[in-house]
């Protein structure tokens, strides 16, 4: 009994052994991600999107003769989780983490990473200080994304309300819990006003709350021209419903946190006629192969814009890797800083040094279309004002 | 401006006062705050939505149906949760945690067999608005279909209470459940009776949620604010939560609309704060119990 034991604990031991180096020969990227809670319809794309693309790339060969092992926890889209998830992500030994989605939980993560010496390049988390450190005003040299950012953004959405649609008075209504909605809602009074429109009411409310008629019903009297929703899809749906029944006709602007596929199936006839602001179309044609990939591989429609994000998040990571011919954080690191015309999903890109942020990152405006439930492309904005 | 505020305020306070019954029927008769309602309301809403989008019920047979289903669910929880503990004496305390276990696992079952996105009701009144005094006061028909039948089950339930020979031995048991009991009352079947009239308002208020907002899992923590309104009238008593949900709903649209939105919760939990310092029993609460 006692050989049979040790013959077990033998085995059990080889096994371990054999376990760590087969472990060895693989480059683990972590994935930060909501595949639960308000955002995990996002979430649940952008796995499967990056998925698609480590198959891919382990099919050619991997990255420096080895394969690509993508570890992908769940952060529930909540802060604390998401530091949970970066340490775990710590102790597993991942070269490099790609997400999270949102701000908030991107620079509740951005600590965590760079005490660990690991880069970080979140997915679609727009707010400035997630690769600025806000008491520095430094750049968090472990941080780095792939897409525009809320200035820009804000700054997109009130130039297509003035010149576009031709709005003079605007009213902003904001969750003042979110990072996302406070910067964006700021960003957009300051571009608005700077383009000669009026922002004639601000009004916040806390994170969920499902009432904003007593907001809505303080704007009515001054008859805005369109209303700024900087939420996301559950918020931006319920607003426009109640706004309609108030009796408010004013047009709803958004950002790109409306653009998931259940906007119109919550808001109705209610958000009829909205316009966005996004990181990405269905109908771009740079992103044309991927979405046919996609349909492929998963019989549906990526959830647009992370699944694109990811994957070019990924494939800094792998372009940075290949570079510095090593997995140590901070050569990667380095080498991320340096992206230049690389290739990736949704065209080329070049990191800015100066900020971790894209170069020349376009933002798409998109209308919402109840009739064929879909988001219809309406104009393209490049930083620059070009 | 102040017309549409008032209101707006009522029939969000309308919506709390039906949430408020439940808390207050069961505080009533087990003196325990059950914490547990605010997933039976939930799961009334998604009964309901079960109802309208795989069965193409039309509206009064979605109300009925969610009630009577979170009527059940509410006689179950009971049944499962609280009636060994009722029968070992435990202390109210106990109760209570208990409920707030409830509400968290029923939370997490729907998590994990329904999922956590976020439904919406088909439009039941599309779009129709009631403009009144010339356009400066609009009412969704809903809304007031809403706050009508709140007030009308409210008056029911009084009604109930008042002249059935139930609704006499619910009574009886408010004041003293020993000597109920000795005089020949069920109390197992008294207490799930009053389970599934609360469940009956939770399922209603749950489908008025669902269709006013949106159907998803944490939705049943609104019930905090129902819970509030119970409190300020008196946990306990149905005038008091009638009156507490209205107060509360009138109060917060107007702290919301001239002084500000941020501000609203800091006005709701000082009135309250401020309530139980001046009368402990809330406005229509009886001298006796504590309230937890």
């Amino acid at each position: 009994m006692r050989r049979m034991l040790s013959f077990v604990l033998v085995l059990v031991f080889c096994l371990a052994l054999g376990g760590a180096a087969l472990a060895a020969d693989t480059i683990k990227i972590g994935h930060t991600v909501s595949l639960t809670g308000g955002a995990s319809m996002w979430g649940q794309s952008e796995k499967l999107a990056l998925d698609l693309l480590i198959k891919k790339i382990n099919a050619q060969g991997g990255v420096l003769g080895k394969k690509l092992e993508l570890i992908s926890y769940d952060n529930r889209n909540d802060a604390v989780e998401a530091v949970n998830v970066a340490r775990r992500l710590v102790n597993d030994g991942v070269v490099a983490v790609i997400g999270p989605a949102q701000s908030g939980n991107s620079i509740a993560t951005a600590p965590v990473l760079e005490n660990a010496k690991i880069p970080m390049v979140v997915t679609t988390a727009t707010n400035p200080y997630v690769t600025i450190d806000k008491r520095t005003g430094k750049v968090r040299p472990f941080a780095f994304r792939p897409c525009f950012i809320d200035p820009f953004q804000g700054t997109v959405a009130a130039k297509f309300a003035y010149r576009d649609l031709k709005a003079r008075t605007a009213a902003i209504l904001y969750d003042v819990g979110s990072d996302y909605g406070q910067w964006l809602a700021k960003y957009f009074e300051e571009a608005f006003t700077k383009e000669g429109g009026k922002v004639v009411a601000k009004e916040a409310f806390r994170s969920e709350e499902l009432d904003y008629r007593a907001q809505l019903g303080k704007m009515r009297p001054l008859n805005p021209d369109v209303i700024f929703i900087p939420t996301s899809q559950k918020e931006a749906a319920m607003a426009a419903k109640q706004a309609r029944d108030l009796g408010i006709k004013a047009r709803l602007m958004g950002t790109d946190n409306w653009g998931s596929p259940d906007l119109i199936e919550l808001g109705g006839e209610a958000i009829n006629g909205g316009y966005f602001v996004n990181l990405t179309d269905l109908a771009d044609p740079a992103i044309k192969n991927f979405v046919a990939e996609y349909r492929k591989a998963y019989g549906a429609d990526p959830v647009l814009p992370n699944p694109v994000m990811a994957q070019d998040a990924l494939l800094m990571i792998v372009d940075a890797i290949k570079r510095a011919k090593s997995t140590d954080g901070t050569k990667i690191a380095a080498a991320l800083a340096t992206t230049k015309n690389l290739q990736v999903t949704s065209g080329p890109l070049t990191i800015d040094p100066k900020t971790h942020d894209p170069l020349d990152k376009p933002a798409v405006i998109q209308k919402v279309d109840v009739a064929t439930k879909s988001f219809p492309f309406v104009k393209k904005f490049y930083p620059g004002g070009k | 401006m102040f017309l549409q505020t008032v209101v707006t305020g009522l029939s969000i306070g309308g919506i709390y006062a039906l949430m408020a019954v439940g808390y207050s029927l069961v505080f009533s008769v087990l003196s325990f705050s059950n914490f547990a309602h605010g997933a039976v309301i939930m799961l009334g809403a998604y009964i309901g939505l079960g109802l309208v989008t795989k069965l193409h019920f039309g509206l009064g047979l979605v109300v009925s149906g969610a009630m009577a289903g979170a009527g059940l669910i509410a006689i179950v929880n009971e049944k499962l949760a609280y009636s060994l503990l009722r029968k070992r004496k435990a202390p109210s305390l106990y109760l209570m945690i208990s409920a707030m276990g409830c509400a968290v696992f029923l939370e997490n079952m729907v998590y994990a067999t329904i999922g956590s996105r976020f439904y919406a009701f088909p439009e039941f009144f599309k779009q129709s608005v009631l403009c009144l005094f010339n356009g400066t006061c609009n009412i969704a028909l809903l809304d007031l279909f809403a706050f009508g039948i709140s007030i009308l089950a409210i008056l029911g339930l009084h009604l109930f209470l008042i002249h059935t020979r139930t609704g006499i031995a619910i009574r009886a048991g408010v004041s003293d459940m020993t000597m109920c009991s000795l005089m020949g009352v069920n109390l197992d079947r008294l207490i799930s009776i009053v389970f599934f009239l609360a469940g009956i308002f939770g399922g209603a208020a749950g489908v008025f949620l669902g269709i006013k907002y949106l159907v998803y899992p944490t939705m049943g923590w609104v019930t905090n604010k129902a819970y509030i309104a119970a409190v300020i009238g008196g946990l306990g008593s149905l005038p008091g939560a009638l009156l507490g949900g209205l107060i509360l709903g009138v109060l917060e649209t107007f702290v919301s609309t001239y002084v500000s939105s941020v501000m609203r919760d800091v006005f709701s939990f000082g009135l309250l704060i401020a309530l139980l310092v001046w009368r402990p029993n809330g406005l229509f609460g009886r001298d006796t119990g504590e309230k937890v």
